[in-house]
């Protein structure tokens, strides 16, 4: 039994200006979760449900400084005065990221890393490894390195190290963040095989439909603390108004239904020609001879982990000097070498392409038009802002920013670029029902200036909402193009 | 970025012990290093330069064992019948690149060897097992899984550079350096906080004591080598 | 030691010598070209400096920057340097760690310092070339050439061009280090991670 009594805690950070500050997390947390139970932590990002997950794996307060407040028990035991190499007996824990989650290189070695860590048997260790890998179906996982894994696989890999330990409690922050929907099915089916054992499972997340069938209770925080309590019962009847009436995301995987081959485009056409590039293992890449994209429209690339949705995307872009294929656009044919200066990506993680001081340098980083003066750029660079709500930011430095400003602050970079083409790799990965809307009102935004945006995503959801054409990869090749029936 | 150990176990002829390894190296370090090119330390050398020849070709790695062998034999050669007919500037040009080589790149080629015919885990065992405290084991073990991230991040900072067209404009060096190292900078510190959580939570402590399913074994023929590399160290001592 | 070394000490100790080492690396490739070779002790610590100086923002016990440099001894031992890069590491490590004491492990100041100390240790690759290896490499040349050309051998490489590295290697430490100051200040006290 876990018990949280009138819990409240505030992390404890510093500023910009090298002040400790406190910030306030969650308030008066009553909570009581039964041996076996399955609940779902959910609620808008900063709602608090991470700070929950680290409350119950203790990384609060041993690793995360703060002050905390209240009582936290695991079986009666107080769970901020325990070890927390002791705590970790008891319960396991699989974080949203699946690159700075392992510490070793070799699959078989994380698998056994927790264990090795409470000095169990070589021997128990080993036989242990077998039985998860028959349960799990992962032999083929075995022995890698981690690095060439994809990040459903990196997810899967950390949730047999838990198997191996077999701990009674198993925490989960936001595991399917980064997970196509074969991943996620797959990642169910781990869930699935850990209730039927009994285990007691506290998974926080945003997107909810896999849990449908598993959540024996869920719990809808709110700055802090617990505004709706529902029911298994109650979690099955919610309707896609419901969900979006508390601000969550729907129950139910929305279908995506293509119009029906009528595959003339009106207007302008991006053509895209022998687009084939093979990576260097020669199994994965793409193989597109020919292909017709609206203009002026925002179209989605999806498919599975693997089918060749980000090599399509970097080669629209001309990040590949290999590829050989052009596109035309406009009537011009444009090569890798000159798409990379007409198209605009939007990384998946965007920290990587933030490089000055302040938000309004990264725009005018993007501005290479010579003849404009200083004076004229940061005026532009402003108004862009303005557009972008990121006018009170202008001074401040972009990594300080929260993860939708940052992305917001890259899209930004991407209109003072004015490239007619602009690429997301998946921009909504890991985020909430608000601030999904709130990208794909970008995307509008975008679309509204006359620029092609093109999607990299598997968030049907999201395509949904903005999307106005579709491409489905399969092994590499365009398995069917067509404008999304509404 | 192929800096670290190979990540997954090898598949080798002959399966050496890191601590077999080890010795060899010292072995090689010390006698290459300082052996004169006459009598019984000439002798030595070439043994010494063999070994990295024979270990390569046991693990497979055909082509660096056939190009050291070349560039050792270039300037053995060069050393012996070229570098005593000229003279001046060439002469002490020649006389040095050759040194270097003959005396550096068998510590190199071994290492080399270790490197690549080593596992990460046999690695830690082995470290593990000649009772390297944990303060030494745990850093390293991080290292070698933080090498091919920094791989992965430089890759996508070097694209977004190349996407947003910074390469080429910036000028001046400084500059385009801090562009790099900054946001790997930035995520090094990231990276640290997330992995030191989930480390914590998988129940590493500093100082408790950790089994390891990886077994390694010292097995007859890592006798014969340590005794080896032994009796080349007295022999080299001692004349 | 004051304080036990925490897990995340020991992870930040790895990730931050990975950083350091890789980029050493990455500067010894520029190394290659001959020219560069010379000024190696020079360049390199300008670059190392700078994640140098984020490391030891990050460091706050004693013992940690002792610990880069035995494990840098040991990476470069088993890539096949030879054994006094243990003795210059340690060396640099050591003296290093008294100066950010100096400056209680926060002291911008101390840092800038231990930053230009710290750079000694890539002495220990070139250490073989003055002393040991060099008047044995010439000594065994004796029998065939005769004292007068080992003499002149020596003239050519002086074993001043050694202390000549040294201080190239503290003023590239130097200026590593306030280069690394002024990122550290540009951006991340700016963006509140340091």
């Amino acid at each position: 039994m876990i018990e949280f009594k009138n819990v409240t805690f505030a992390y404890s950070s510093t500023n910009a200006d090298g002040k400790s500050i406190e910030q306030g997390s969650i308030s008066g947390i009553d909570l009581t979760i039964q041996n076996g139970e399955f609940v779902v932590l959910t609620g808008g990002s900063g709602c608090g449900k991470t700070t929950v997950t680290r409350l119950i794996n203790g990384l609060i307060p041993h690793y995360y400084n703060g002050t905390l407040n209240g009582k936290v028990l695991i079986e009666g035991n107080s769970v901020p005065d325990t070890p927390i190499f002791e705590t970790a007996k008891k319960v396991g824990s699989v974080f949203q990221n699946p690159r700075s989650q392992f510490f070793n290189v070799n699959t078989t070695d994380e698998i056994a890393f927790a264990a090795e860590n409470q000095c169990c048997e070589p021997a128990e260790i080993s036989k242990a490894i077998t039985v998860t890998a028959a349960s799990m179906h992962i032999e083929k996982l075995f022995d890698r390195n981690i690095f060439e894994l994809s990040g459903g696989e990196k997810q899967i890999i950390a949730c047999a190290g838990i198997n191996v330990l077999s701990p009674d409690i198993i925490v989960l922050d936001e595991p399917s963040s980064n997970l196509d929907s074969e991943a996620i099915e797959k990642l169910k089916a781990v869930l699935t095989d850990w209730k039927s054992q009994g285990k007691t499972i506290i998974i926080a997340e945003h997107r909810l439909y896999f849990l449908r069938e598993l959540a024996d209770r869920m719990l809808i925080l709110e700055n802090g603390r617990i505004a709706k309590e529902l029911t298994a019962n109650e979690i099955k009847k919610l309707t896609a108004d419901d969900t979006e009436k508390m601000g969550i995301r729907p129950m139910m995987l929305p279908e995506i239904h293509c119009s029906h081959q009528d595959t003339d485009i009106q207007g302008d056409v991006l053509l895209l020609e022998d687009f084939r590039f093979t990576y260097k293992d020669g199994k994965h890449g793409i193989n597109i001879p020919r292909l017709e994209l609206p203009a002026s429209h925002i179209i989605a690339i999806i498919g599975h982990n693997g089918a060749g949705k980000s090599t399509l995307a970097r080669n629209i872009c001309g990040l590949e000097c290999r590829c050989k294929g052009t596109l035309t656009m406009n009537g011009k044919k444009l090569k890798a070498k000159d798409r990379l200066h007409n198209c605009y990506m939007i990384m998946q993680d965007v920290n990587h392409q933030l490089f000055t001081e302040s938000v309004r340098d990264e725009v005018i980083l993007s501005m290479t038009d010579k003849s404009l003066t200083d004076k004229q750029k940061a005026q532009k660079a402003d108004e862009i802002l303005t557009q972008l709500d990121l006018a009170e930011y202008a001074d401040t430095h972009p990594m300080a920013l929260s993860g939708g400003q940052k992305q917001r602050t890259a899209i930004a970079s991407g209109i003072a670029s004015s490239k007619p083409v602009i690429i997301f790799d998946e921009p909504t990965s890991g985020l909430d029902l608000a601030h999904m809307k709130q990208v794909s009102d970008q995307l509008k935004k975008l679309k509204d200036m006359g620029k092609t945006v093109i999607v990299v995503t598997h968030d049907n959801e999201f395509i949904l909402s903005c999307c106005d054409h579709v491409v489905r990869l399969e092994n590499g090749c365009a398995a069917e193009n067509c404008s999304l029936g509404k | 970025m192929e800096l670290g150990l190979s990540s997954t176990s090898d598949k080798g002829i002959l399966k050496l012990d890191p601590r077999t390894k080890l010795c060899l190296l010292i072995a090689i370090s010390i006698i290459m290093v300082g052996g004169k090119t006459v009598g019984v330390e000439y002798v030595l050398r070439v043994i010494c330069a063999a070994i990295p020849f024979v270990l390569l070709l046991t693990v497979r790695h055909v082509k660096s064992a056939l190009i050291y062998i070349i560039i050792l034999g270039i300037s053995v050669f060069c050393e012996g019948s070229v570098i005593p007919n000229i003279s001046g500037a060439p002469n002490l040009i020649l006389m040095i690149i050759c040194g270097i080589i003959s005396r550096f790149v068998p510590g190199y080629m071994m290492g080399w060897y270790t490197v690549r015919s080593t596992s990460v885990s046999e690695f830690m065992t082995a470290m593990d097992k000649m009772h390297i405290p944990y303060f030494i084991t745990i850093p390293f073990s991080v290292m070698f899984r933080y090498f091919p991230t920094l791989g992965e991040e430089y890759r996508s900072i070097h694209d977004a550079m190349k996407m947003r067209e910074i390469g080429q404009s910036v000028k001046n060096p400084f500059t385009y350096i801090e562009y790099v190292l900054v946001p790997i900078m930035m995520s090094t510190v990231r990276i640290a906080d997330e992995l030191s959580a989930a480390s914590l939570t998988k129940g590493l402590s500093a100082g408790g004591r950790r089994t390891h399913i990886c077994q390694i074994n010292i097995r007859l023929y890592d006798w014969l080598l340590m005794f080896g590399a032994l009796a080349m160290i007295v022999l080299f001592f001692v004349f | 030691m004051e304080k036990k070394f925490e897990i995340k000490d020991l992870i930040t100790v790895g990730i931050f010598t990975a950083l350091y080492f890789a980029v050493t690396f990455a500067v010894a490739c520029i190394g290659f070209i001959p020219i560069f070779m010379v000024l190696m002790p020079l360049i390199g610590p300008i670059f190392t400096g700078i994640p140098l100086m984020l490391y030891f923002s990050k460091i706050k016990h004693f013992g940690m920057i002792t610990i880069t440099s035995i494990i840098i001894a040991i990476l470069m031992f088993i890539t096949g340097h030879h054994y006094p890069i243990f003795i210059f590491c340690i060396g640099a490590g050591l003296i290093t760690e008294l100066v950010l004491k100096a400056g209680n492990y926060q002291s911008i100041k101390s840092c800038v310092i231990g930053s230009s100390t710290f750079s000694l240790w890539m002495l220990g690759m070139v250490i073989a070339f003055f002393f040991g290896f060099r008047e044995d490499y010439f000594a065994s040349l004796v029998d065939g050439y005769g004292q007068e050309y080992v003499d002149k051998m020596m003239g050519y490489t002086p074993t001043w061009v050694f202390f000549a590295m040294i201080v190239m290697c503290l003023i590239g430490g130097l200026i590593g280090g306030l280069l690394g100051a002024k990122v550290l200040k540009k951006h991340f006290r700016k963006a509140g991670m340091a």
